[in-house]
């Protein structure tokens, strides 16, 4: 009972280590009304920017992984928003094709996830993160981090 | 002569005749493309001996005539050899066929120029794992050996004093021996994407073991068959409707082989994915074999999976082997060249596949079958409204 216990408290003091990319037009300009608009969110996330969600490519979210993050978010202009017409059509199927090398792999399946936030969605932004965050802290952390690394 | 006709045909030169595993029609095409400048040359296999071969290149007629005959221990995919721009004709497995087209998505075939001349494929075998056999199961010495042939599920070896020795495929394979693992679920047994099939199902009667069966599928394999009639090296009368049914019932229940093989060794793992995954690849020793030899593969070097991986990385799992997992989820075609080659011996057919599989069902596509692009670059300009 004791161990449950303290196994319990140090599950509720982890914090997830989160990749999130996010195109520039719009979800990077998501992230900026988020912190403007002051929405809480949780400290978990490591944004990097890529110019499209069309340019997310699956080594970025393997590297990720591998450097020890527990969950990777990607995040592009909503449908018919792309700044280069169809990226977000690109990033649709690429996700799909890392879904299911993520599955096959043994990954669970909540470590990785796509969402489309515009650059007006600050609210939206902060609840993707925090909802993503509580998702990962569910799963604990990921069997692919490396040694030494918390 | 039509899309979609089916003959037996057979060389008209007696030695190319015999020689040839069912009536040398292959061989008299390919020769006859080159004599007639229909192509500057043809991909084919230089028998070293019995179990040993290597893929050349030829503009030499005679070099093509004297590989007749077929190679059942030699499980070497041809089209890595195809050059882009020369015309050029090569016998194809249908793993040979169907990575040929897959080079031609990427631009490293051009398709136009290139005859494939399709070979009908039960399965080859692993050299020294067939050496192994003969030593272990049929209790012969590998040198002694002049010919071998697969008849009714049973593979048969010939020995010097004219002797015949079968068994059956199925005992051999439960034993671990027989034909690759990645043949025994190849269910692509008649190369329908080559530009013309050949093979020796359905041919019947008296032109049994001395006629090839053809059906066409291009205008490039109508092109190659009449250019080798023209010539005066083949002859060909059309398939019988018997023959045709045969061909199609025995092309069906080898799938079914197919499909039983493919429980056997595809059916999800049991427990850690992971940990199966983590503790296959962790004999790896990086030298890069099984990218050197994937048919489908249209990177040269500097490939991602190589520019983004290094030998002192502690991951997990190697970047290279994730990299290369996803890139041929689409492009995949099981045709056993990775594993075959992998010094560590590691099942990578076998693990490409489990990556492969679920997604090309998803996204219903199969490569190699035609000229279709991949899902990721069927995104088009113009989909869905823009
Ligand atoms: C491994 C293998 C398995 C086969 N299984 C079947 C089968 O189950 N059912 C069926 O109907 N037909 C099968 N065939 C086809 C059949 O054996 C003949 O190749 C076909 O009928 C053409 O006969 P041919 O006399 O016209 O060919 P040939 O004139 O003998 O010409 C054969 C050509 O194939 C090339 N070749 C030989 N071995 C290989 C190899 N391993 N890979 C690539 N090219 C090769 C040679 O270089 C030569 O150019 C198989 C062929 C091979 C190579
Ligand atoms: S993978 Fe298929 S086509 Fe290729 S050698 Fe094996 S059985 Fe033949
Ligand atoms: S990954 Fe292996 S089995 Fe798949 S196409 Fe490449 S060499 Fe063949
Ligand atoms: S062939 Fe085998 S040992 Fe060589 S890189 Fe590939 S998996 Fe590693
Ligand atoms: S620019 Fe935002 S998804 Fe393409």
């Amino acid at each position: 009972m004791a161990e449950a216990t303290a196994t319990e408290t140090t599950n509720e003091e982890w914090q997830p280590k989160i990749v999130m990319f996010c195109c520039n037009w719009c979800s990077y300009g998501g992230a900026d009304s988020a912190g403007m608009g002051r929405f809480q969110q949780p400290p978990t996330v490591r944004v990097i920017r890529v110019m499209c969600s069309g340019r997310m490519d699956p080594v970025f979210i393997l590297n990720a992984f591998l450097e020890g993050a527990d969950g990777v978010l990607f995040s592009g202009c909503h449908i018919g928003d792309c700044h280069y017409v169809n990226g977000n059509y690109k990033a649709t199927i690429k996700y799909k094709f890392l879904k299911a090398m993520v599955n096959e792999l043994g990954l669970e399946d909540e470590r990785l996830k796509l969402d489309w936030i515009s650059a007006s969605e600050g609210e939206r932004y902060a609840q993707v993160v925090t909802e993503f965050t509580e998702q990962i802290k569910k799963v604990g952390p990921s069997p692919l981090k490396p040694e030494g690394v918390i | 002569m039509d899309i979609g006709d089916c003959y037996v045909g057979w060389a008209t030169d007696e030695d190319i005749r015999t020689r040839g595993a069912s009536g040398g029609l292959v061989t008299a095409m390919l020769a006859a493309a080159l004599e007639k400048g229909l192509v500057e040359a043809v991909v084919v296999l230089k028998k070293l001996g019995e179990f040993e071969a290597v893929p050349i290149v030829t503009s030499d007629p005679e070099e093509v005539k004297a590989a007749a005959g077929s190679m059942h221990s030699v499980p070497i995919v041809l089209s890595r050899y195809l050059e882009y721009g020369t015309k050029v004709a090569l016998p194809a497995k249908p793993c040979d066929a169907r990575s040929t087209i897959e080079q031609a998505k990427r631009g490293q075939v051009d398709i136009d120029t290139t005859y494939i001349v399709g070979l009908n494929c039960g399965g080859t075998m692993h050299p020294a794992m067939t050496r192994e056999m003969l030593e272990t199961v049929y209790k012969l010495d590998p040198e002694e050996i002049v010919g071998e042939e697969i008849d009714k599920g049973k593979l048969i070896f010939e020995t010097k004093d004219g002797e015949e020795h079968a068994i059956k495929i199925d005992e051999l394979e439960e034993d671990g021996y027989g034909r690759r693992e990645s043949c025994q679920y190849c269910a692509v047994n008649i190369p329908t994407m080559a530009d013309i099939a050949c093979g020796n199902w359905g041919v019947i009667g008296d032109l049994a073991g001395k006629g090839t069966f053809v059906e066409i599928n291009t205008e490039k394999g109508i092109a190659i068959l009449e250019n080798a009639i023209d010539a005066g090296a083949v002859e060909i009368t059309p398939a019988d409707e018997k023959g045709k049914a045969i061909r199609a019932k025995v092309d069906g229940a080898m799938m079914k082989v197919a499909a039983a093989a493919d429980k056997k060794y595809l059916s999800p793992i049991e427990g850690s994915h992971l940990d199966y995954y983590i503790n296959a690849l962790s004999d790896c020793i990086n030298c890069g074999a099984c990218k050197t030899v994937c048919p489908v593969c249209a990177c040269g070097e500097g490939a991602k999976c190589t520019e983004f991986s290094s030998s002192s990385d502690t991951y997990k799992m190697s970047l290279f082997h994730l990299v290369r997992f996803v890139h041929l989820m689409d492009s995949c075609i099981g045709c056993g060249q990775c594993t075959d080659v992998c010094p560590a011996d590691i099942p990578l057919t076998h693990i490409y596949q489990r990556f492969a599989r679920p997604i090309q069902d998803e996204f219903e596509y199969k490569p190699g079958m035609d000229m279709t692009t991949p899902p990721f670059f069927g995104v088009d300009l113009l989909e869905e409204g823009h």
